[in-house]
C-alpha cells in the first residue's frame, strides 16, 4: 500500500483499526473483524459505521477510556473492545 | 403508535401530544417502558410511546420490549396510524428504522406519518431542508416538528384527522418478519445525504464542550467537582425551604392545636402529625433539590459523558459505564434506576447494576441522613467557607453507598463463572443542551410531589399505629409504660450492640416499611415523650435524647447497607423474573448493615477517638 502522507503517527492510506485512528485523524471503514459476533456488526451499520463512511475521531481520553468519533452527524463512543474490530483506511 | 431511535425526542412528543408528563431526559435509552395515553385533541385517540430502537432487530432488553410490542400493535386492527419519529440533526440514524418501519407498517395495514423532531435546533442555526423531498422519496408525510416549542403540532394533528384511503387498509400480515437489510443502510445512508443537514455546525459546537468535559484531566476534576456540588447543594439550596417549611409547621400547629379540646384529639394532631409527619415533611426541600440537580445533568446532555468517564473505572468492578445512569437515577429512587438498567445491553452487567442500585443513597435515605448529619456534624464552613461541613459529611456518605455499591459488584463479578463473551460498550454522545428551567423546575416538582404522595401514606399509617401503641394504655402520661414501650423493649437487645435504646429499635423496625418511616416514627415517640406545648426541632430531641455520637454514625452505616424497600424488592423481582437474587439482596445487605453499625459504634466507643 503507498504510503502518502502520515496522520498523527499512522499513514495515510494504510489499513488499521479504528482504536488506532489519532485525534482529529479520518478514516473510512472497509470491514469488521470476523470475530465479531454478527449482531454487533449490524448494530453499528444501523449507527452509521458501515462500510464505506467516513469515521473521524474527535477524542482520545486518557486511561483507556472509550474513544469519541463521529459519523454523519452523529457522536458515539466506542471502548476498544469494539473499535479494535474495525478496519479502516486511513484517509487524512 | 410512537416509535423512533433513542433520544430523538418521542417521549418529549408523546407527552406534547397526551398533555401528560413521562420522564424525559436528553440520553439515549431513559424511556425503557410502553407508556400510552389519550390524546386530548383527537377524542378516542390513544397514543402509545414505545421505548427507542436503532433497528427492528433489537439487541437490549428495552428494544426487545419495544420491537415484540410494536409488532404486537400492528396486527391489532384498533390501531390506524404510525408516528415515526426522526432526530433531524442526526437524520441518518433515525432512517433506517424509519424504513423499516414504513415497509412493515404497510404492510400490516397502518399508515405512517414521520415527525420530523427536533425543526428548532435547525432554525436557531439557519439551517433548511427538503422535507417535501424527503416525503416523496419516503412515499409518506413528513412533518417537522418540535416537541420542545410545540412548533409544527398543530400540523401533524391535522394529518392525523385526515381521513384514511380505502386503500391504506390492507390485509393485516400474518407473520411479521424484518431481516437487516444491507439495502435498506444504504438506502437511509443516501437520503441522509440528500436530506439531512450537511452543516457541521451541529457537532462543532458539541466537540468545543467535549474537549474539555472529557479532557484527560479537565474531565475528570470536572466530574468529581459536579458530583460534589450536587451533593452541597442538597444541603445549601434546600437550607432556606426546610427552615420555612420547620417554621411554618410550628406556626401551623401552635395555631390548630389550641383549638382542639384537651385530650386525645389535641394529643394526636400534636404529636403524629405535626411531630409525626411534619418531621418528614421537613426534608422535603432537599429531595427536590436533588431531583432538580439530577434533572439538570440529565437534560445537559452531561450524563452520557460521565458514563463514558466512568466506563473504565465500573468496568473493573464488572460494570459498564452504561450503568453509571441506572446508578445515578438510584440516587433520585431505586425504582427508576432499576428500570433504567434494562438499556444495558449485556446480561451480566445488567444483573451486576441491578446489584448495585439499591446501595445508591436513594431519596428514602436522604431525610435519615439528613437527620444524623444535622444532629452530630455541626453547621460550620471550611475551606475559607467554600466548604460545609455537613455537606462534606453528604458526600461522603454518598460516597460510601457507592463505593459499596462497586465493592458488591466487584466482589460478584469475579464469582461469576459464566464464559459467554460480553457485549462491548457503545454510546451515542447526544448534543449538549441548555435545560428549560420550568421544563425542569415542574419535573422535579412532579417528582418529589410523586415521592411524597407515594411515602406519605405510609408515613402517616405507621405515625397512626406508632401513636396508637405508645399513647395507650395510660393516655400518654408515660410512654416507658406503653405498649410500644413492651414491644420496644422485646427487640432492645438487638439493637443494644449499636448503642440504640428500645425507641430507635422501634424506628427502625418500622422503616423496613419505607426508609423514610424513621424520622416519622422518631418524631411521633418523641412527640409523646415530651409532650411539649412548642414544637421542638426533631434534631433537638435527638440530642436530647442521650443518642451518642458513635451510635449516630452506626445507624448512618446500617441505612447505607440495609435494602429495606419493599418496592425495590418487588421490582427487581419482576426485572430479574424470580425471587431469588432480590430475597438474597435483603438478606446479606441487611445482615451486612447490621455487622457494620456494631463494628462503627465498636470502634468509635473506644476512648482512643473520643466520639
Amino acid at each position: 500500500m503507498d504510503m502518502q502522507a502520515s496522520a498523527g503517527g499512522i499513514d495515510v492510506q494504510s489499513e488499521a483499526v479504528l482504536w488506532q485512528l489519532n485525534k482529529g485523524s479520518r478514516a473510512v471503514i472497509i470491514g469488521f473483524d470476523g470475530a465479531m459476533p454478527v449482531e454487533y456488526s449490524s448494530r453499528l451499520s444501523e449507527m452509521g459505521f458501515h462500510i464505506g463512511e467516513t469515521v473521524t475521531c474527535l477524542l482520545r481520553p486518557g486511561f483507556g477510556c472509550p474513544r469519541v468519533y463521529r459519523v454523519s452527524n452523529t457522536v458515539y463512543s466506542l471502548d476498544e473492545d469494539l473499535a479494535a474490530f474495525i478496519r479502516v483506511i486511513v484517509d487524512g | 403508535m410512537l416509535i423512533g431511535s433513542p433520544n430523538c425526542g418521542k417521549t418529549l412528543l408523546f407527552n406534547r401530544l397526551t398533555g401528560l408528563r413521562h420522564k424525559v431526559a436528553n440520553f439515549p435509552g431513559i424511556t425503557v417502558e410502553m407508556a400510552s395515553g389519550p390524546m386530548p385533541d383527537l377524542p378516542g385517540v390513544t397514543l402509545v410511546d414505545y421505548p427507542g430502537s436503532y433497528s427492528l432487530q433489537p439487541l437490549s432488553r428495552d428494544e426487545i420490549v419495544a420491537v415484540d410490542e410494536f409488532k404486537r400493535g400492528l396486527r391489532d386492527p384498533d390501531v390506524s396510524h404510525v408516528i415515526c419519529v426522526i432526530d433531524v440533526t442526526r437524520m441518518e440514524k433515525s432512517l433506517y428504522l424509519t424504513l423499516q418501519v414504513i415497509r412493515l407498517a404497510r404492510r400490516s395495514g397502518k399508515r405512517v406519518l414521520v415527525a420530523a423532531n427536533m425543526i428548532d435546533v435547525l432554525e436557531s442555526h439557519s439551517i433548511d431542508l427538503d422535507f417535501e423531498g424527503l416525503s416523496r422519496e419516503l412515499d409518506a408525510p413528513v412533518i417537522p416538528v418540535s416537541a420542545r416549542t410545540g412548533s409544527g403540532i398543530e400540523r401533524l394533528l391535522e394529518t392525523l384527522r385526515e381521513p384514511l384511503d380505502e386503500g391504506t387498509r390492507l390485509e393485516p400480515a400474518g407473520d411479521i418478519e424484518v431481516r437487516a437489510d444491507l439495502l435498506v443502510q444504504q438506502a437511509a445512508h443516501g437520503l441522509a445525504r440528500r436530506y439531512g443537514p450537511n452543516s457541521d455546525v451541529l457537532v462543532r459546537s458539541q466537540h468545543r464542550l467535549d474537549a474539555f468535559f472529557l479532557h484527560t484531566w479537565f474531565g475528570g476534576l470536572a466530574f468529581f467537582a459536579i458530583m460534589f456540588l450536587l451533593f452541597q447543594s442538597i444541603f445549601t439550596g434546600a437550607a432556606p425551604a426546610m427552615d420555612a417549611v420547620e417554621t411554618g409547621i410550628a406556626a401551623m400547629a401552635g395555631w390548630v392545636v389550641p383549638l382542639l379540646p384537651d385530650g386525645i384529639a389535641a394529643d394526636f394532631t400534636s404529636d403524629a402529625l405535626f411531630s409525626g409527619v411534619g418531621a418528614f415533611l421537613v426534608f422535603v426541600p432537599q429531595i427536590f433539590v436533588l431531583t432538580l440537580v439530577v434533572g439538570l445533568l440529565e437534560d445537559s446532555g452531561y450524563m452520557a459523558r460521565a458514563a463514558l468517564i466512568c466506563h473504565r473505572p465500573l468496568r473493573f468492578f464488572g460494570l459498564t459505564g452504561k450503568s453509571f445512569i441506572p446508578m445515578l437515577s438510584g440516587v433520585a429512587c431505586a425504582i427508576p434506576g432499576v428500570y433504567a438498567a434494562r438499556s444495558i445491553d449485556s446480561p451480566k452487567k445488567r444483573r451486576l447494576t441491578y446489584m448495585a442500585v439499591p446501595l445508591m443513597p436513594c431519596s428514602a435515605r436522604l431525610p435519615v441522613y439528613a437527620l444524623l448529619i444535622a444532629a452530630f456534624i455541626p453547621s460550620t464552613t471550611a475551606a475559607f467557607g467554600f466548604v460545609g461541613l455537613q455537606g462534606l459529611a453528604m458526600f461522603l456518605i454518598y460516597f460510601l453507598g457507592l463505593v459499596l455499591g462497586l465493592v458488591v459488584a466487584g466482589l460478584a463479578a469475579r464469582r461469576d463463572r459464566d464464559p459467554t463473551p460480553d457485549v462491548p460498550f457503545v454510546l451515542e454522545m447526544p448534543p449538549y443542551r441548555m435545560p428549560g428551567l420550568v421544563p425542569l423546575l415542574r419535573q422535579s416538582l412532579h417528582r418529589s410531589g410523586d415521592f411524597v404522595t407515594r411515602a406519605g401514606g405510609v408515613i402517616l399509617g405507621v405515625t397512626v399505629v406508632v401513636w396508637v401503641l405508645g399513647y395507650f394504655p395510660n393516655g400518654g402520661t408515660d410512654l416507658q409504660s406503653s405498649w410500644l414501650a413492651i414491644i420496644g423493649r422485646t427487640i432492645e437487645p438487638v439493637f443494644a450492640p449499636l448503642g440504640l435504646d428500645w425507641r430507635y429499635g422501634v424506628a427502625i423496625l418500622t422503616s423496613f416499611l419505607a426508609r423514610e418511616v424513621f424520622v416519622g416514627t422518631l418524631g411521633t415517640i418523641f412527640g409523646i415523650e415530651l409532650a411539649d406545648a412548642d414544637m421542638v426541632p426533631l434534631i433537638e430531641r435527638i440530642h436530647n435524647s442521650g443518642l451518642e455520637a458513635a451510635s449516630g454514625f452506626a445507624l448512618l452505616v446500617f441505612f447505607s447497607m440495609a435494602l429495606m424497600c419493599v418496592s425495590t424488592l418487588a421490582v427487581l423481582a419482576r426485572e430479574t423474573g424470580s425471587w431469588k437474587l432480590p430475597l438474597k439482596m435483603f438478606l446479606v445487605y441487611g445482615a451486612a448493615g447490621y455487622l457494620g453499625a456494631v463494628a462503627v459504634y465498636q470502634v468509635l466507643s473506644l476512648d482512643v477517638f473520643g466520639v
